[in-house]
């Protein structure tokens, strides 16, 4: 570092840059450290049945519990919500145009597109991405994880394998199960409001709805899914100062996965809408 | 067990000097342990012992130096070659490092899961023989959070032997105990000993308990390794700083009523 | 490592030797086990053990226990002293039938 003393404005200046060029590189070390996590994770699912320190199908499937199906009732009650919340949007705009009608078309598209990944990504980041900080950051406190690598326990193939499977299994149905409540949501609102047949709606959206639409939401969804448990995970690990650093990790991963999941959503809707 | 004519070195540390960011931690130290015997490492708090603990375990990758471990340098091996090796190691940390989400049963039965493909029936009867040894018989369907803390270090412990380990490394085994416990711990790793043959290395800050079980002791301070020797000439050494730590006295001056009571009250 | 069986008087005698560890225990287990479901009295001799360990002390274990609901007799022969403290350590010494030689277990 620069020389303490003597405060002009250009050695502050000096300051500012290099605090600023040390927030970019931790910023760049801990992107190139969730890369690395992916990767390993990647080829112990790839390779561990070779090693014969296989990913364990059961570890999967109850973290597969926990972040997808225990998340189902929340999820089906907030896209309904959304898909309500469009309805009512969309009828109360179309009315200036007298094209109550079209309401169908808006609510298929955002809701398949936008509004499901969307929303199921941000209730899974704030309910599992800050469980697996938490969990992670206790875990290295408690020495957990130093007693799985003296165990001959990889933390990778055990801990960090089987949350990501889970997440990228978790996610697209969690999105899809989405698609549907929240057009039911919206079929249901039309027809109270404009006494449009459930039956009508349904045979209207799935004329307009290509696969395409339902696409994009799910592939959205699998990049958010390794948002979310790469973030988790990475705060976990980089936990330091017991209690108190674990809260701050869980807090952070939730900040920092949503505002990632919302970034990259407008980007990838730039992208495939063109 | 100290005094075998041929003593077969299990852990030889050679020159081993590691870093904390800039800061050296471990200045060059150099160690070898023997079979079945039970070294005791001492040192007060920033001596390095836990530092010098980890880099034994291989949790961390030294600056320079060499590490063997049953004649292999773990500085150098690949992972599978350390997987190996971990079969025949046993670890038991300071705060038992059990798994929260696992019953006791299941965190002493994991190495065994992991390492062997024994039959399920033999792994309940090993898992239950190393709980009985620690006298933990009973308690395998409990979860780590309904224990003690004299018995979670004891969990612990069964974990740590279940495989029949050569080499057994205790973290702090007293620490945060009432005395009896502390005491019945003891007993305990040397009754293992004795009956398993494993040799240990046993980190500790508690005289006490390292006289009572060490056959050698090393004592380390600020990075260095002032002396490995018996209990006998441990206790013995004239070296100034070893006796201090030994009396458990920072200092040892007699005290100047008035130079005291000027610093008390701080008038000149 | 190896792992034979013979007759003698109403017993039939296993044979462990040499090294009783994680690879060779399941072995002996299958062929204790095996003797017992034939409704065998069996007795393991232990005499050419160098080493045990918990995984063989527990394929002991789980022969006595299949024994003892079968009603057979279970014993262990030439226990050394190595063994033996690993027997004691979880004080399976005083649960298990020990002696010295097969003869004692015939003419008892």
């Amino acid at each position: 570092m620069a020389e303490p003393s003597n405060i002009t404005p250009t050695s502050q200046l000096r300051k500012r840059i290099e605090q600023l060029g040390l927030v970019v590189v931790r910023g760049i070390e801990e992107i190139g450290y969730m890369f690395r996590l992916l990767y390993e994770a990647l080829e112990w699912v790839v390779l561990g049945r070779q090693r014969q320190q296989p990913v364990r199908v059961s570890s999967v499937f109850s973290e597969t519990m926990q972040i997808g199906i225990q998340a189902v009732p929340i999820i089906a009650i907030l896209c309904f919500s959304i898909g309500v919340m469009l309805a009512i949007q969309g009828i109360e705009t179309l009315k200036t145009f007298g094209a109550e009608a079209q309401v169908v078309l808006g609510i298929a598209l955002s809701v398949t597109r936008e509004f499901s990944p969307l929303i199921v990504s941000i209730l899974v980041a704030g309910r599992s991405g800050s469980a697996i900080a938490a969990r992670i950051g206790t875990m290295l406190e408690s020495q957990e994880i130093d007693a799985l690598r003296v165990i001959g326990i990889n933390p990778v193939r055990y801990l960090v394998a089987p949350i990501m499977l889970a997440m990228l299994i978790s996610l697209p149905c969690l999105v899809i199960l989405g698609d549907v409540v929240g057009l039911l949501g919206g079929a249901v609102y039309t027809k109270i409001d404009l006494n449009l047949p459930l039956s009508v709606y349904f045979d209207r959206t799935f004329e307009i709805l290509v696969v395409d639409d339902v696409m994009q939401g799910l592939i959205k969804s699998v990049v958010f899914a390794l948002i979310i448990s790469l973030v988790g995970l990475a705060n976990g690990f980089q936990v330091q100062g017991g209690a108190e650093g674990v809260g701050r990790a869980t807090t952070r991963s939730v900040v920092m996965s949503i505002s990632l999941i919302v970034i990259a959503d407008m980007v990838f809707t730039y992208f495939l809408n063109r | 067990m100290t005094d075998n004519a041929e003593k077969i070195p299990v852990v030889e540390v050679e020159n081993l000097v590691t870093h904390y960011g800039d800061r050296m931690i471990l200045k060059g130290v150099s160690l070898k342990i023997y079979q079945g015997e039970i070294i005791v490492i001492m040192g007060g708090s920033g001596s390095g012992k836990s530092t010098l603990l980890r880099h034994l375990l291989g949790l961390h990758k030294p600056t320079s130096g060499c590490i063997r471990l049953l004649g292999k340098d773990i500085t150098k091996l690949n992972n599978q070659e350390m997987y190996e090796i971990r079969r025949h190691m046993g670890v038991a940390f300071q705060g038992g490092a059990l798994f929260g989400s696992m019953t006791v049963g299941e965190n002493v039965m994991l190495p065994l899961r992991e390492h062997t493909d024994l039959d399920e029936q033999t792994m309940q009867i090993m898992t239950r023989l190393k709980l009985e040894v620690v006298n933990l018989a009973g308690f395998e369907n409990l979860m780590p959070s309904e224990l003690s803390g004299g018995m979670i270090k004891r969990a612990a412990l069964a974990r740590a032997v279940v495989m029949d380990p050569k080499l057994l490394f205790f973290d702090e085994p007293s620490a945060g105990l009432d005395p009896v416990a502390a005491v019945e711990l003891d007993e305990l790793i040397l009754k293992l000993r004795s009956a398993l043959k494993m040799s240990m290395v046993v980190v500790t800050h508690e005289l006490d308990s390292a006289f009572k079980i060490a056959d050698r002791i090393t004592v380390l301070d600020q990075g260095d390794i002032l002396m490995t020797d018996t209990v006998e000439n441990v206790r013995n050494s004239d070296n100034q700083r070893i006796q201090s730590l030994l009396n458990r006295m920072p200092r040892d001056d007699a005290v100047d009523t008035d130079e005291y009571l000027r610093r008390l009250t701080g008038y000149n | 490592m190896e792992c034979s069986t013979r007759q003698e008087g109403k017993f039939m005698i296993v044979t462990l030797a040499g090294e009783v560890d994680l690879h060779y225990s399941p072995e002996a287990r299958k062929q204790i086990l095996a003797q017992l479901n034939d409704k065998n009295h069996v007795l393991v001799d232990l005499s050419g053990v160098e080493y045990i360990d918990s995984s063989g002390i527990a394929s002991l274990v789980e022969g006595f226990q299949l024994a003892r609901s079968k009603q057979l007799e279970f014993g262990l022969v030439g226990v050394s002293e190595a063994a033996r403290q690993v027997l004691e350590l979880a004080r399976l010494d005083k649960v298990f039938q020990i002696k010295a030689t097969i003869a004692e277990f015939i003419d008892h």
